[in-house]
């Protein structure tokens, strides 16, 4: 195992249900600092409940998560203390999170998008914010939609203006939920391509993807979960050519 | 020797002790009587209802913002003995006791019938007035001669008269009770009811002057009006005794009623002389229908304007109390937001005319007093709070939860969300439904004329009582109220069409 300090996450005894539903019944994930990790396994398997247990929109019965050092634990949700909120708002500093639906703000230009939370959250001045914001457009070819409505836009340049939103905040993680499940296969590329240019820079990424060839391109390791249990990790070439576990096998081949 | 010392201790004693006390009687004396708040203030404020109120009081069908009646005369003669300016302060007529109790006015002045019942609770003067009560009908009926005949009959007059406990006490009788006095007149003329008893004033004022009507029987049941008087302000009702016995001895009272035509021999029992029986003139009521329907604008629009001023105050209060309301009832912590839904639903549950009446008659029972302004606005600000409540509920549960979550993600608290993402894309949503509420409250805004409010409605009410041109007037004050929510009905519909227009917002 690696060593603690180059650990970034560390997800451990996880345990979940909702609805009655024991979804997660103790699951464990380490990933590296810098270490680009892709989630595949068939629908409803908690993929995306997984991910967003990482940065607290999802909450948990047992167990905890660890981001960068914070401890976040089960917690009350209905009436959280402020230890809690405090924990969770400190773990969402350092981890960005891109949508399945893109969620951008439909009140607020592009540019308002991005320097919403620099400015709102971070304090950061307005100038300087909009300085970043527009060397981010820039570097995915959109510095010409600065003053657009996400209405006027493509699903592809939502979701890349989505992308560089989190990354105003500097993260030290990037959290993928599904993020070209919704989009029109002739604009899958150019987000892939974006996601490509950001994981080639080193940051810690999870990537919850159908995309299996993406996800062997990108991924330092691939990890199967299936009925809310990792039921096999590895490097990208093992799980895809020489797969161990035989549910990992059946979905593969329900794949390709 | 002994007993001079002692007789001079005494004095010194005596001396001193009035010396110390005396200051502070007069003070106390001086502070707290009501003539004395009177003077200082330079007014005597009196109520009485303008609503149907003539001859008592009535708006001057030549100025209809000014009021004229023989009360109205007698409260400037007392005013005037009293150094100070008469200040008539609208109040509807039951409720006048009430009104008095809870320090809205010095005096209530409007035909009040001296009863052991409310002898109870407040003071009367000595009488002003004698009245009797006169039975009018049809001119066409011939069974009903007296009282005697009104077995079976339906027979109308005002709540709260004792023209009522008259009829009450008389068996077999179905009596119709009216808010005012111009209804049970109208209604005899046009054959719903089938006999009037009420106080003569009133009968000669409203329904002599009916060709259709005729009186039934000499007047009866001989009664007293009486200033009413708070029992706290005993002294106020001294001076007030004495200033109509000099209105009385000197003749003053006596012209006023001549003046008014209200002068009869009933009255010989103020008066030492006998009189002349005046026979009532109804000049006033003749004029009012002739005059101009353009004098009545001026007051209409008085009216307008206060109704406007209370419906964007209380919708002030109603979106500010609505929006605090529905964020907690969606984000608050567990006892809180049970407690927002109970007052969304018992807001939306009772009557606003309950609370109306709660809030300005009912909290001073319990020590609490508002003004009228005050019970308007929260009032009217609280009950249309739950309907907003919920308007903004809509539109931010309408709002996409992958917002909040994108929000949170990016490290803003929910505080922060809400006030930077949520909100303003449901207020777009809820925009339309407040505009639309706010047309409503402007027409919900004439419920507080029940609350001494003289809006819109209640002006209304007052000219058209004494003139008896409910048609034309009605149809001023209609216009006046479409007039000041048109515009708000075309904007509701114009922000409607541009939220259809964006689909991103929703």
């Amino acid at each position: 195992m690696s060593s603690p300090e180059l650990t970034m996450i560390t997800v451990k005894d996880l345990h979940k249900s909702y609805n009655g539903n024991h979804l997660f019944k103790g699951i464990s994930l380490d990933v590296k600092k810098g270490e680009v990790v892709a989630i595949i396994g068939p629908s409803g398997s908690g993929k995306s409940t997984f991910l967003r247990c990482i940065n607290g929109l999802e909450n948990f019965q047992k167990g905890e998560v660890i981001v960068d050092g914070i401890r976040l634990q089960a917690i009350n949700r209905s009436n959280p203390s402020k230890e809690d909120i405090e924990v969770i708002r400190k773990i969402r500093l350092k981890v960005g999170m891109v949508f399945q639906q893109f969620n951008l703000f439909p009140h607020m230009t592009v540019l308002e998008n991005i320097i919403e939370a620099p400015v709102h959250v971070l304090g950061i001045d307005r100038n300087i914010a909009i300085e970043n914001a527009l060397t981010l457009l820039r570097r995915i070819n959109l510095e010409n939609k600065t003053d657009s409505l996400p209405e006027d836009l493509s699903g592809g340049e939502q979701q890349r203006v989505a992308i560089v939103r989190s990354l105003a905040m500097k993260p030290e993680v990037m959290l993928f939920d599904e993020p070209t499940s919704s989009l029109d296969p002739e604009m899958v590329g150019e987000v892939l391509y974006v996601i490509k240019d950001l994981v080639g820079g080193g940051m810690t990424t999870l990537i919850v993807t159908h995309l299996m060839q993406f996800a062997r391109e990108v991924a330092d390791r691939v990890v199967v979960l299936d009925k809310g249990d990792i039921i096999e990790t590895g490097l990208p070439d093992e799980i895809f050519i020489n797969p161990k576990n035989e549910r990992t096998k059946s979905f593969l081949s329900r794949i390709y | 020797m002994l007993k001079y010392k002692f007789y001079y201790l005494r004095v010194c004693i005596l001396l001193g002790l009035f010396v110390f006390l005396s200051p502070n009687i007069s003070m106390a004396q001086e502070n707290d009587s009501a003539l004395y708040r009177i003077q200082e203030r330079g007014t005597l404020i009196w109520g009485a209802d303008a609503e149907g109120g003539a001859p008592y009081i009535f708006p001057d069908p030549e100025n209809p913002e000014k009021y004229i009646g023989f009360e109205v005369d007698l409260a400037d003669a007392i005013a005037k003995k009293l150094g100070v300016k008469a200040v008539h302060k609208q109040n509807s007529w039951d409720g006048l006791v009430p009104a008095l109790e809870r320090g809205d006015f010095d005096i209530a002045m409007n035909g009040i019938e001296i009863t052991d019942e409310r002898k109870n609770t407040i003071l009367f003067s000595q009488p002003y007035y004698i009245y009797t009560e006169q039975l009018v009908v049809r001119k066409d009926e011939t069974n009903i001669k007296d009282i005697n005949d009104l077995k079976g009959k339906k027979v109308g007059t005002m709540s709260g008269t004792v023209a009522q406990d008259i009829l009450e006490n008389l068996s077999g009788v179905d009596v119709k009770i009216y808010p005012t006095q111009v209804e049970p007149y109208t209604d005899l003329a046009i054959g719903r009811i089938d006999a009037v008893l009420l106080d003569l004033p009133i009968a000669a004022f409203y329904g002599k002057p009916n060709p259709e009507l005729k009186y039934a029987g000499e007047p009866m049941g001989e009664g007293l009006y009486g200033i009413a008087i708070r029992q706290e302000d005993a002294e106020l009702k001294v001076k007030i005794d004495e200033i109509l016995a000099e209105l009385i001895r000197s003749g003053e009272l006596k012209q006023i009623y001549e003046k008014w035509g209200l002068w009869n021999e009933a009255q010989d029992k103020l008066y030492e002389q006998v009189q002349v029986k005046n026979g009532y003139t109804n000049a006033n009521l003749e004029k009012s229908q002739r005059t101009s329907i353009s004098t009545f604008f001026p007051a209409l629009l008085k009216g307008a304007a206060l109704t406007i001023f209370i419906s964007v105050v209380s919708m002030t209060l109603a979106v500010t109390l609505g929006l605090f309301i529905s964020l907690i009832r969606l984000y608050g912590r567990a006892p809180f937001t049970s407690l927002a839904t109970s007052y969304i639903e018992i807001y939306r549950g009772t009557p606003l005319l309950i609370q109306l009446y709660l809030l300005y008659y009912g909290l001073p029972n319990i020590g609490i007093s508002l003004s009228p302004w005050l019970a308007a606005f929260i009032g009217l600000g609280m009950n249309y709070a739950a309907y907003e409540a919920e308007i903004y509920r809509a539109g931010i549960t309408a709002i996409p939860k992958g917002q909040m979550e994108a929000a949170l993600s990016l490290g803003m608290s929910q505080k922060l969300a809400i006030k930077r993402i949520i909100l303003p894309q449901a207020l777009r949503i809820s925009l339309p439904g407040i505009t639309n509420d706010f047309i409503a409250l402007f027409k919900d805004s004439s419920l507080v004329s029940i609350i001494a409010m003289v809006e819109l409605t209640k002006t209304y009410n007052i000219l058209a009582s004494s003139t008896l041109r409910y048609f034309e007037l009605g149809l001023i004050t209609a216009t006046l109220y479409f007039g000041m929510s048109y515009p708000l009905s075309l904007l509701a519909r114009r922000l409607e069409n541009r939220l259809k227009g964006k689909k991103g917002v929703v």
